[in-house]
């Protein structure tokens, strides 16, 4: 009969940010482990997670492993006769060793020939004997960002386990009884403080919350449907999604008690975090004095948000009021007792924010350039101070000569060089998660035009501390061409720059962020109309070869093609994330002198848009045959048209001077819509040529011809998209 | 009302009654409790040992004149060393707090990531901080690494900012308004020891900036090489001793901006050298008295 098996592993205080990955681990390595074990090839364990719990639960599992067939092979059966037809010494011998009668051997067909064989069935352990290997396997399995030494050890023959956190106790239930596990504990630490962990039938509740008795207590349990009751008696809802819900839920009556509001959807981050750091979520509203509603409203919120993990509450028009409201693990007996001791830590933090702000700007930004100096960007590249001056000539040169905007390069020049002076500052010192933002903040106190002090404010944008998006129409206003300037020149530097100083990003590691910076390059150029209304298909190479002049040449050398071959996988990674299949994206991207971010999209909007139509996916099926073919042109030779006689070459010759022009004015007006379907109009006069006519003949020189104008018909496709690459995979 | 000192008791009864040895804080200038010897090399080895201590802790950055009401050039910390950590430990640690006449349940206690690491120690854990309505009171780590060397057993340590949790106890805005004991406030006992301190710290002194410079430069060279040529000697705890000076000379060059980022660099690794090399020592000479 099949039962149900639960296990929760007891942990002290997970990582809120570890909890949604651990949920996902739990369930499919579960599974995993469980399909390994061939207890139940189809588990679909459901998992849960909470700062000091992993829950994972399987509603039916067998008793037993399945069993298994092997078939073991002996003799071929040319050997396992004599020929009186009585069994071979050999063939008597293997049937001894399988321990069976001659007469119980089969025989087997294998690409070598018929062979003796022996059907061993392996009978299945009992899921009792089975689960602890299961278990054993699953502790393994789950991988923490960090994990950590805390004296323990399996006996499954790896030794030391290490974890996310010490584990406090083991639920483990096959069918409502204990499953026998044992944690054991390392010689070295192993004593009456320090002992073994063995699994039981025991929860426990809420750390401090009890509704009789003192909390904390074990609670037993035979179910899930008894557990998860249990443990909402006991102040614990397993439920992320329950947990986020009641905050979400929670707070706002609390904010609308307080005569505003939250903004839940700009706290979506938030809310998600702060569910992971509470078993039974609660909320507590403070307040701050009215004069601190003097600093700007992005100090106030990293204040509140990022560091506290407290919600501003806002007024209906959108401002900041002197109220937060905060999540605790706890139903408070009184709202006070708590508020009061988190407004001490507010108030402790505005001080020194308003103390910031108000010795910040008795400086410029122009002149803390200089301070810049003492801040180090990498040691071969030199301080901030120079990166300030790298950037603000390669601004002034991608707003004119790239963008062809002349009349912004000045303020893009301006922006770029006072990029990175609030490194310089107190704020910035203390809140780092605000750099940019503040030097925005600055530039705009003195009076620099929007176009300025935006670029700076949004010029790590798409690829911020915490944002991933870039900055929206609306907020960017007049400044977005200024913005696309200097987040690009940034970005471009420090890609450039760092790769010539010898700093590479592996499969292992990218510690100074290489392709996380490309991605953020690649995402401005690839939505550049939508971003900026300048419609201009830039390439990778121009921008990377210029910003690797502007570092000093003793810095190392520069492989451009290395630099545009890294570029085009992020604009690969770019497309995939936004739902291209694999084929398209490839066949965007095949073009190998250079990476254009826009145009590949565009391209692969086409691709996407025509891939129904038949002729094109015939098409692309004889472009196969068509690339492969023109691989054997040895020599490179002007076409002689007038060896081509045969009727169907001469069609094709024709199709292709007509559309050529056509194929090449769509594209060069980026319209790959209308070149793809000039493209695909080839295709009867294609299969007709290759129906028809032989293209591999003796004479040399027809050969000639007729390759060169395979070839001359391949790089006309190329030079839009390697369509070979969306053939369906049955093909 | 909870007074400063009484808190102190507190703490020592508490966790003397649960088995540890009360030190006494080292006499010598440190920036955390951490680098007392009872910590920095207690953890090393597989010796197992429980002990707890207040040690002032200087930060010559930190110094506010004793106008910031939450900054202190030198505050204290309460340090409880647990090896190997006791699977109770954070059972232990709640009761810590209700015998300091915390109500749990009235409060909201938690345990927040948070791992520290001294790149100057050459040492790393994994933790929390503990939050006590939102205010940390508690830095609570299980030790991995010390002096570069991995740990076994793995060491708890639990450092209580005393001054933040008598804050809360007392539910004062301002540190200086503190009952350090009966009817004294934090003030009295310690407003111009901040004043003088922080002074210094920022070179308010009677010689040019570059000259004190020079002088610390010197210092620390002094230092380094006294405690290199202790460490030769195989003595181990006196070279601990002008290590933790070079520290507390370089986090004086470091406050008055006398270093640039390079040569900061690099003063960091120098005492991470000397602070492994004593580690190291200290491990063999453990290793030969067990095998006596």
């Amino acid at each position: 009969m099949d039962r149900e098996l639960l296990i929760e592993i007891g942990v002290e205080e997970l990582p809120a940010a570890w909890l949604p990955g651990l949920t996902r681990q739990l369930a499919t390595r579960l599974d995993a482990r469980l399909t390994e074990f061939r207890i139940a090839a189809d588990a679909q364990a459901e998992s849960f997670a909470t700062p000091r719990r992993l829950t994972a639960h399987v509603s039916r599992i067998a008793e037993r492993q399945e069993d298994r067939d092997e078939t073991i092979t002996g003799p071929p059966v040319s050997a396992a006769f004599g020929s009186d037809g009585q069994p071979t010494p050999a063939a008597l011998g293997f049937a001894k060793k399988q321990g069976v009668p001659f007469d119980q051997l089969t025989r087997a067909q294998t690409s070598k020939g018929e062979y003796l064989a022996y059907q061993k069935r392996h009978r299945g352990r009992s899921a009792v004997d089975t689960l602890p290997d299961v278990l054993a396997g699953l502790l393994r399995d789950l991988a923490f960002p960090k994990q950590m030494h805390w004296d323990a050890m399996l006996d499954d023959g790896r030794g030391e386990l290490l974890f996310g956190r010490p584990i406090r106790w083991l639920l483990f239930l096959y069918g409502g009884r204990v499953v026998p596990f044992t944690i054991g504990r390392l010689p070295a630490a192993a004593g009456s403080q320090v002992q073994e962990i063995a699994s039981g039938a025991l929860t426990y509740g809420h750390r401090f919350l009890a509704t009789s008795g003192r909390a904390g207590r074990s609670i037993k349990v035979r179910t899930i449907e008894e557990y998860q009751a249990k443990l909402a008696e006991h102040f614990v809802v397993l439920d992320h999604a329950e947990r986020r819900d009641r905050i979400a839920r929670d707070v706002e009556l609390h904010a609308r008690r307080l005569g505003g509001r939250v903004q839940l959807k700009e706290h979506a981050s938030l809310i998600e975090e702060v569910a992971d750091l509470v078993e039974w979520p609660g909320v507590v509203a403070g307040f701050f004095p009215t004069i601190f509603l003097e600093l700007p409203a992005e100090v106030l919120a990293t204040t509140l948000v990022h560091h506290q993990h407290y919600f501003p509450v806002v007024d209906d028009s959108g401002r900041l009021k002197e109220a937060f409201l905060a999540i605790v693990n706890t139903r408070p007996t009184d709202e006070r007792v708590i508020a009061k001791n988190a407004e001490r830590v507010v108030t402790a933090r505005l001080r020194d924010a308003k103390f910031f702000w108000d010795s910040d700007r008795k400086v410029t930004l122009e002149s803390r350039l200089e301070r810049l100096h003492t801040v180090l960007f990498h040691k071969k590249l030199g301080s901030y101070r120079d990166k300030a001056e790298r950037i603000e000539k390669l601004a002034r040169w991608i707003a004119a000569d790239v963008f062809n905007r002349a009349e912004v390069a000045d303020q893009a020049a301006r922006a770029a060089r006072l990029a990175k002076a609030d490194l310089a500052t107190e704020m910035v010192f203390e809140f780092p998660e605000l750099q940019g933002t503040m030097g925005g903040i600055y530039a705009r106190e003195e009076r620099e035009p929007e176009q300025v002090w935006k670029a700076i404010y949004y010029h790590y944008l798409p690829i911020g501390i915490e944002a991933d998006a870039p900055p929206s129409a609306g907020q960017l206003g007049i400044a977005a061409t200024t913005w696309a300037v200097v987040s690009l020149a940034d970005k471009l530097d420090t890609v450039a720059g760092l790769t010539k100083a010898g700093e590479r990003a592996t499969g292992s590691g990218d510690p100074f962020g290489l392709r996380r910076q490309t991605h953020g390059i690649v995402r401005v150029l690839m939505d550049l109309p939508e971003l900026t209304g300048i419609d201009r298909e830039v390439g990778f190479r121009q921008l990377a070869d210029m910003a690797a002049a502007t570092v000093p040449p003793t810095v190392g050398g520069w492989d451009s093609d290395a630099a545009v071959t890294f570029a085009r996988e992020r604009v690969r990674f770019a497309l995939e994330q936004r739902g291209f299949p694999d084929t398209i994206v490839r066949g965007a991207t095949a073009s190998s002198g250079d990476v254009v971010p826009l145009r590949a999209r565009r391209v692969a909007e086409a691709l996407q848009a025509m891939r129904a139509s038949q002729d094109f996916q015939a098409l692309a099926v004889l472009f196969k045959r068509v690339k492969n073919i023109a691989r054997e042109l040895n020599v490179h030779a002007t076409l002689d048209r007038q060896l081509l006689t045969e009727p169907a070459e001469r069609a094709l010759l024709e199709e292709l001077d007509a559309r050529r022009p056509r194929i090449q004015r769509a594209t060069q007006s980026a319209d790959y819509r209308q070149a793809l379907i000039d493209v695909a109009g080839l295709r009867p006069v294609v299969d007709r040529f290759f129906t028809e006519v032989f293209v591999m003949v003796d004479d040399e020189k027809l050969r000639t011809a007729r390759l060169t104008m395979m070839s001359e018909l391949r790089d006309l496709i190329l030079s839009l998209a390697d369509i070979s690459e969306i053939v369906p995979q049955t093909e | 009302m909870v007074t400063l000192q009484q808190l102190i008791f507190k703490l020592s009864e508490f966790w003397t009654s649960r088995g540890c040895l009360l030190q006494q804080p080292l006499d010598i200038e440190m920036g955390a409790g951490t680098m007392h010897p009872e910590t920095f090399l207690r953890v090393l080895g597989s010796a197992h040992w429980n002990v707890a201590y207040v040690q002032p802790s200087r930060r010559p950055a930190d110094g506010r004149f004793g106008e910031n009401p939450n900054r202190l050039f030198k505050h204290q910390q309460f340090q409880v060393i647990l090896k190997p950590a006791p699977d109770e430990v954070q059972q232990l640690y709640l009761q810590s707090l209700e015998a300091c006449g915390i109500d749990l349940r009235a409060h909201d206690v938690r345990f927040e990531e948070d791992n520290w690491e001294s790149p100057t120690l050459g040492a790393w854990g994994i933790g929390w901080q503990v939050l006590f309505d939102g205010q940390e009171i508690t830095q609570f780590t299980y030790f991995q690494q010390a002096g570069g060397i991995d740990l076994s057993p793995v060491s708890v340590e639990l450092t209580y900012g005393i001054e933040r949790f008598a804050m809360a106890l007392q539910d004062v805005d301002n540190v200086f308004d503190l009952e350090w004991g009966a009817g004294i406030s934090y003030r009295e006992v310690r407003h111009r020891d901040e004043v003088e301190q922080s002074k210094y710290a920022f070179g308010q002194v009677d010689m040019p900036a570059a000259e004190l410079n020079a002088l610390h430069r010197a210092l620390f060279d002094q230092y380094y090489s006294l405690a290199e040529a202790l460490l030769r000697s195989g003595l181990v705890l006196p070279a601990l001793d002008y290590c933790l000076k070079c520290s507390h000379v370089f986090n004086l060059l470091d406050a008055s901006g006398g270093i640039g980022v390079t040569e900061r660099m690099a003063y960091i690794l120098r005492v991470r050298h000397l602070a492994v090399a004593i580690a190291k020592k200290w491990v063999g000479e453990d290793k030969e008295k067990e095998n006596l």
